[in-house]
C-alpha cells in the first residue's frame, strides 16, 4: 500500500505541472497532501511523536487547501493566464526531471530505494513547477509540492524524524504560505491578475 | 560571568519577541517609535554582554547548553547582529516618517514594520548560538518570513517584485538544504541516533568520522547549495539586488550586514562538521568556488551606473564571495582576514545604506538612477557614503583592506596560488569599480544645487562618525589582537 501512496503522490504532483485551472491544482495538491498523512499514519512507529506528526500532516492536507481556496475567491481571474508552454510540453519537462531523479541519485540511505527516488523527484518536480508556472499560485503549489516530497522523506527516516523537526518545518511552512497568500492578494490588486510575468521590471 | 551565560542565551533572542509583541500593540505610530527604541537597547546591550563574554574567552573551547552553542564566531556575530539591529532601529522613524505609500493602511504600518523588525531580529540572533543544525535551519526559514514582507513593506510594483523573488527563491534553496539535513538524519537514524540530538553540532561532530562518504557528500553538496542561495553566492543570488535595493534602508543593513554572513556562519560549521566524511580538499573547493564566481560576477556590476542601494547590493554578492574564498582556504591567517572582513563589512555596509535616507531627500530620483554630485548638495551625506565607499573598496585604513589581505596571504600559505592571483584580480576591478562610483556619483560635479543645512545633517554626520570610528577601531584591533592569537586558530581549527 506504501508503494502505491508514495507512486500516487508523484502522479499528483506531475498533474499539478499540467492542469490549467487553479482550483484543480489545489484539489491535487489537497490529494497528494492527504495520500503524505496516510502514509505518515501508517509509518508512524508507535512514539506519540510520530502521531502527532501525522495528525498535522493530515490538518495540513485541509487547512492549505482551504486557505488556498479562500485566496483563488479573492484574487478572481477574468482568464487562465497564458502559459509560456504548452501542457505537455511542460509535464514532460517534469517527467525527465524525475526520471533523472530515479536514475541520478546514490542511496541516501532509506530501506526503501522507492521512496528516496520519489521523495526527491517531487522536490524537483516542486521546483520546475515555480519554474514553468506563471501564475503566482501556482508557483506557490510548486513550493508546496516540493514540501511535500521534503516530508515524504522525513516521515521515512527509520525510526522516524524528529517530532520536533517536522512540527517546527510545518510551522516554517505555514508561516511562509500565509506570508505568500498576503504577496498574491497584493500583487492581484495591484496588477489585476495573479501572472508573475507581469513582475519583471528589476534589471540590470 | 561563565554563569549568566545559559540565562543569556534565553534572554537574548526573547527581548526582541517581546518587542515585537509590545510594538503591535502599539496604538499610535508615536507609541510604536517609543516602544521599539526601549525594546531595541536592553536588546542590543545583552546581544552585546553575551558576545563580550563568549570573546573574552579567547581560544577555549565553546560554551554548550543542551540548546545552545556559543564558540568566537557566535560572539563575533551576535556583536555585529546587536549593533547592526539597534542601529536599524534608531534610524527606522527617519525612514517611516518620509516613507509615502506603504503595503497597509498608515494607521498599522508602522506597528506591523516593527513588529516584523523586531521577530526578524530575533531570528538573526538565535541563529548564531542555535546548538542544532535542523534548529538552525527551522530559524533561517523563519527570518524569510519576517523578511519578506520587510523587503515589500513600501508596496510598490517592484518592491512587491523583489519580495516575492527573495520569498520564492531562498525557500526553495532552503527546501534543498533541508533535504541535506534529512539525509543526514537518515545517517544518523541507521547508527541508532533518532531524537532530536542526533542533529546536534556537538553530535554530528562525534560522529563525522563515522559518517558513510557518499551519503555525507550528498548531504554537503544539497546543504551548501540550498544555503548559498541565503548567503546570495553566485550563481545563486538572483533575489538579493532586488531585495537589498527595494527594501526600506534599515532591513537592507540587517539583510547585509547580519542575515548573510549568519548563514555563512552555518555553512561553515557544516564545512567544519563534516570535513572528516567528506574530505577537507572538497569541502575547500566548495567554498572556494562559490567565492571566486562570487566575486567575478559582482564586477561588471560594479562598473556600472547603478542605484545606490543596487550598487551596494552587488558589493554584498563580492564581499559574500571574499567571506567564502577566506573559510575555504581555512588557515589561521585567512580566518583572521574573515573574522575582521563580517565586522568591516557590516560596518560599512550598514552606514551605505543608511545614507540612503538624507539620499533620497536630495535626490529622489537616486532610487532608480545613479546618484550624481551628492558633496555639492549634502557634505555630510557625501561623506558618509563616501566612508561606506572607500571601506567597501579595502582602501587603507579601511579595516576590509586589512582583512582581504590576510585572506589572500592566508591562500597564498594554504597553497591556492592561482586562486588568490584571480581573487586579487578581481577585488582590484572591484575596487577600481566602487572607486568610479565615488568619483562620478558622490563627488562630481557641482550643477548649482542647493545645500542643506547643517542642521538637517547632524543625525547623519553622528552615524558617519559612530560607524567611522568603529571601522577604525576594528582595523587597529584586527591588526593587533587577531592574526596568531589562539582565538583565530581555534576558530581555524573548527572549534564547535
Amino acid at each position: 500500500m506504501n508503494g502505491l501512496l508514495v507512486t500516487t503522490m508523484l502522479g499528483l504532483g506531475l498533474a499539478i505541472i499540467v492542469v490549467r485551472r487553479r482550483s484543480v491544482g489545489i484539489a491535487l495538491l489537497a490529494a497528494q497532501s492527504l495520500a503524505l498523512g496516510i502514509l505518515a499514519l501508517d509509518l508512524a512507529s508507535g512514539r506519540s511523536g510520530d502521531y502527532w506528526v501525522a495528525a498535522v500532516l493530515l490538518g495540513k492536507a485541509a487547512v492549505l487547501p482551504a486557505l488556498l481556496y479562500l485566496l483563488i475567491r479573492r484574487t478572481p481571474e477574468a482568464r487562465p493566464v497564458a502559459a509560456a508552454a504548452g501542457p505537455m510540453v511542460r509535464l514532460a519537462a517534469a517527467g525527465a526531471v524525475a526520471l533523472c531523479a530515479a536514475v541520478l541519485i546514490p542511496p541516501l540511505g532509506l530501506e526503501a530505494p522507492h521512496t528516496e527516488h520519489t521523495a526527491v523527484a517531487l522536490v524537483l518536480v516542486g521546483v520546475t513547477i515555480v519554474i514553468a508556472r506563471r501564475p503566482i499560485l501556482f508557483q506557490l503549489l510548486g513550493l508546496l509540492v516540493a514540501e511535500n516530497g521534503l516530508s515524504l522523506l522525513a516521515v521515512s527516516v527509520p525510526g522516524g524524524l524528529s517530532y520536533v523537526i517536522e512540527l517546527g518545518a510545518l510551522f516554517d511552512l505555514a508561516l511562509i504560505v500565509t506570508v505568500a497568500a498576503a504577496f498574491a492578494q497584493r500583487i492581484h490588486s495591484d496588477l489585476g491578475t495573479g501572472d508573475t510575468e507581469l513582475l519583471r521590471g528589476l534589471r540590470d | 560571568m561563565t554563569d549568566l551565560v545559559p540565562v543569556l542565551a534565553a534572554v537574548v533572542p526573547t527581548l526582541p519577541l517581546v518587542g515585537m509583541l509590545l510594538a503591535l500593540l502599539a496604538r499610535t505610530p508615536r507609541q510604536a517609535n517609543v516602544v521599539a527604541v526601549a525594546m531595541a537597547v536592553p536588546t542590543a546591550a545583552a546581544g552585546l554582554l553575551l558576545a563580550v563574554i563568549s570573546l573574552a574567552r579567547g581560544g577555549q573551547p565553546a560554551l554548550r547548553g543542551q540548546w545552545y552553542l556559543i564558540d568566537g564566531a557566535s560572539g563575533v556575530l551576535l556583536a555585529v547582529i546587536a549593533v547592526v539591529g539597534l542601529c536599524s532601529v534608531l534610524v527606522s522613524p527617519a525612514y517611516l516618517r518620509t516613507s509615502g505609500r506603504r503595503w497597509t493602511t498608515a494607521a498599522r504600518s508602522r506597528s506591523l514594520y516593527y513588529g516584523a523588525l523586531f521577530l526578524f531580529w530575533a531570528a538573526l540572533l538565535a541563529v548564531p548560538i542555535a546548538g542544532n543544525l535542523a534548529a538552525a535551519w527551522l530559524i533561517v526559514e523563519a527570518t524569510t518570513a519576517a523578511s519578506a514582507l520587510l523587503v515589500a513593506f513600501s508596496g510598490r510594483r517592484d518592491a512587491l517584485e523583489a519580495g516575492w523573488k527573495y520569498l520564492l527563491l531562498t525557500t526553495l534553496g532552503l527546501s534543498v538544504a533541508f533535504l541535506g539535513i534529512i539525509v543526514l538524519a537518515i545517517g544518523q537514524a541507521n547508527a541508532g541516533h533518532h531524537n532530536l540530538h542526533a542533529l546536534d553540532w556537538r553530535a554530528l561532530q562525534a560522529a563525522a568520522h563515522a559518517m558513510p562518504a557518499q551519503p555525507t557528500l550528498i548531504a554537503f553538496v544539497l546543504l551548501l547549495a540550498g544555503l548559498a542561495t541565503k548567503i546570495g553566492w553566485a550563481p545563486v543570488h538572483n533575489w538579493l539586488p532586488d531585495a537589498h535595493s527595494e527594501a526600506p534602508p534599515p532591513i537592507s543593513a540587517l539583510l547585509s550586514a547580519a542575515l548573510l554572513p549568519s548563514v555563512m556562519l552555518i555553512a561553515w560549521r557544516v564545512k567544519e562538521i563534516l570535513q572528516p566524511s567528506v574530505g577537507a580538499s572538497t569541502t575547500r573547493a566548495v567554498f572556494i568556488a562559490f567565492g571566486l564566481t562570487s566575486m567575478i560576477v559582482a564586477v561588471p556590476f560594479l562598473w556600472r551606473s547603478l542605484p545606490w542601494k543596487r550598487l551596494l547590493a552587488y558589493s554584498s554578492v563580492e564581499h559574500m564571495g571574499i567571506i567564502g574564498l577566506g573559510i575555504g582556504f581555512g588557515t589561521p591567517l585567512a580566518i583572521a582576514g574573515v573574522v575582521l572582513h563580517v565586522v568591516g563589512h557590516a560596518l560599512a555596509k550598514a552606514l551605505g545604506f543608511y545614507a540612503t535616507l538624507p539620499l533620497l531627500r536630495i535626490q529622489p530620483k537616486a532610487a532608480s538612477h545613479a546618484p550624481n554630485a551628492v558633496a555639492a548638495q549634502s557634505p555630510a551625506t557625501a561623506t558618509a557614503m563616501g566612508v561606506s565607499l572607500v571601506a567597501l573598496a579595502g582602501l587603507p585604513p579601511s579595516p576590509l583592506f586589512l582583512s582581504e589581505l590576510l585572506i589572500l596571504l592566508g591562500g597564498l600559505a594554504a597553497g591556492y596560488l592561482l586562486v588568490s592571483a584571480i581573487a586579487v584580480i578581481a577585488l582590484a576591478l572591484g575596487f577600481l569599480g566602487l572607486l568610479h562610483a565615488l568619483v562620478e556619483g558622490v563627488v562630481g560635479d557641482d550643477r548649482g544645487h542647493r545645500r542643506r543645512r547643517s542642521r538637517e545633517e547632524r543625525p547623519t554626520i553622528a552615524l558617519t562618525a559612530i560607524l567611522g570610528t568603529g571601522m577604525l577601531a576594528c582595523g587597529l584591533a584586527g591588526v593587533l589582537l587577531l592574526p596568531g592569537s589562539g582565538f583565530v586558530d581555534s576558530l581555524a581549527r573548527g572549534a564547535l
